[in-house]
């Protein structure tokens, strides 16, 4: 994959935004004007990330970078958290999914044929994939609520 | 300026589609125990893959290959929502628990399962994107980061998120069901094990689960929401530092068993 540098990353998280925002007002009926505070906090912490792994750790993903400010700055004791997560909330969880689907859609389309010759085998490795870590996540609950006496 | 990101008329057509998308909204029907749900994310997507060379031929293979490049970090303002939901349940989440926390590792099992099967079947270098994890958003944003989503690994990783998110909320309600109704767990440890990074999967199994014990419905849900936000906080983590490394090696092992020569050899 090409890396994009700073800059060019930066203006196409803007545009992301913008189309986020559209996306929020048509499917979510949330006003753009109200819902640029949060979007603008979404995209700073995406910068900060991205600046973080192109200047400073270089080998860790900026994705966790991006998840662990998020998780900072709307932490209770954060100041001004309460502004920050008030402000968030108005942008909707699923209206930031749907820019992402449509770009892997068009992408997508390029692979379809690889798509084609591995996807059933993709199902049924789904459905593995979900059996056994649901199964393995409850039966280590279950042994440790056992030892501690909680069931 | 990179061309991926100069081409106005590739992100004015993606605009377009998305608010085609929403207009559309969402769409629920009940099946059984669970909910099929098709979101604007997947009308997104199937109208993406119809703009193609192969069929409408408004984009061309250039730009389908420059869509590919900005998958990546699209996928990263929805990262910094995640961020923000997890903080605010930071201080509950401390209180939840040994159960709550080690319950996580057995997120690592979908690599110990899914690898080799994912070779069994055939699969090659796909087997590690599939498998490593259950391909929730973090998972997806951590692939595309560190091999790209145009890889093969990206494509595995793709193939499994695009199959939990349309069959996942259906699949998780009945095995949650069908796990109750046979008494194998206690209903507290389902209700810990629901929590795989997918409010909607979450969902569904807690609703099994509240469902089967009324009597015990608040405790069901205060752990699937626990575990759920637990696994936002640490699933990206334990992809990186566990699964990610477990899933490598366990592929590199088993080709070589399967195909008699290392994989650099081909």
């Amino acid at each position: 994959m090409t890396k994009l540098n700073l800059i060019e990353s930066f203006v196409f998280l803007v545009f992301v935004s913008v189309m986020t925002l559209v996306g929020n007002l048509v499917g979510f009926h949330n006003g753009i004007i109200e819902s640029i505070p949060g979007m603008l906090v979404l995209l700073l912490l995406c910068v900060a990330g991205v600046a973080t792994n192109k200047f400073i750790f270089k080998k860790i993903p900026s994705v966790l970078f991006v998840i662990t400010y998020g998780v900072i700055i709307s932490l209770p004791a954060f100041p001004y958290s309460a502004e920050v997560n008030a402000a968030v909330a108005k942008v909707n969880f699923l209206a930031l999914t749907t820019p992402i689907l449509a770009y892997a859609g068009i992408a997508i389309g390029k692979d379809l044929a690889s798509f084609k010759k591995t996807g059933w085998r993709i199902v049924v490795v789904s459905i593995f994939v979900m059996i056994s870590t649901y199964v393995a996540s409850a039966a280590i609950a279950q042994a440790v609520l056992k030892y501690m006496g909680d069931i | 300026m990179s061309d991926a990101v100069k081409n106005v008329k590739l992100h004015l057509i993606v605009l377009g589609m998305i608010v085609a998308a929403e207009l559309i909204g969402i769409i629920a029907f009940k099946v059984g125990p669970g909910k099929l749900v098709l979101l604007p994310m997947f009308y997104a997507m199937f109208m993406g893959i119809f703009m193609g060379p192969k069929f409408t031929k408004i984009f061309n293979e250039k730009e389908m290959t420059q869509a590919s490049t900005l998958v990546g970090l699209t996928l990263l303002l929805l990262m910094a929502r995640y961020g923000t939901l997890v903080g605010p349940k930071f201080n509950e989440i401390l209180k939840a628990g040994p159960a709550l926390i080690l319950q996580e590792f057995g997120n690592i099992a979908t690599a110990i399962v899914g690898v080799p099967l994912a070779i069994y079947l055939g699969l090659k270098r796909e087997s590690i994107g599939a498998a490593h994890s259950i391909a929730r958003e973090p998972n997806v944003a951590l692939i595309g980061d560190i091999y790209g989503l145009d890889s093969a690994e990206g494509r595995g990783v793709m193939g499994v998120y695009i199959c939990g998110t349309v069959f996942g909320t259906i699949f998780f309600g009945l095995m949650a069901s069908f796990m109750a109704a046979y008494h194998i767990f206690h209903p507290y440890a389902l209700a810990m094990a629901s929590g795989v990074g997918s409010a909607s999967m979450m969902t569904a199994s807690i609703g099994s689960l509240s469902a089967a014990y009324p009597e015990l419905a608040e405790n069901i849900q205060a752990f699937g929401v626990a575990s759920n936000t637990l696994s936002g906080i640490d699933g990206v983590y334990m992809s990186l530092i566990l699964a990610l490394p477990i899933s490598n090696k366990l592929y590199t092992y088993l080709y070589k068993l399967k195909y008699k020569t290392s994989e650099g050899n081909v």
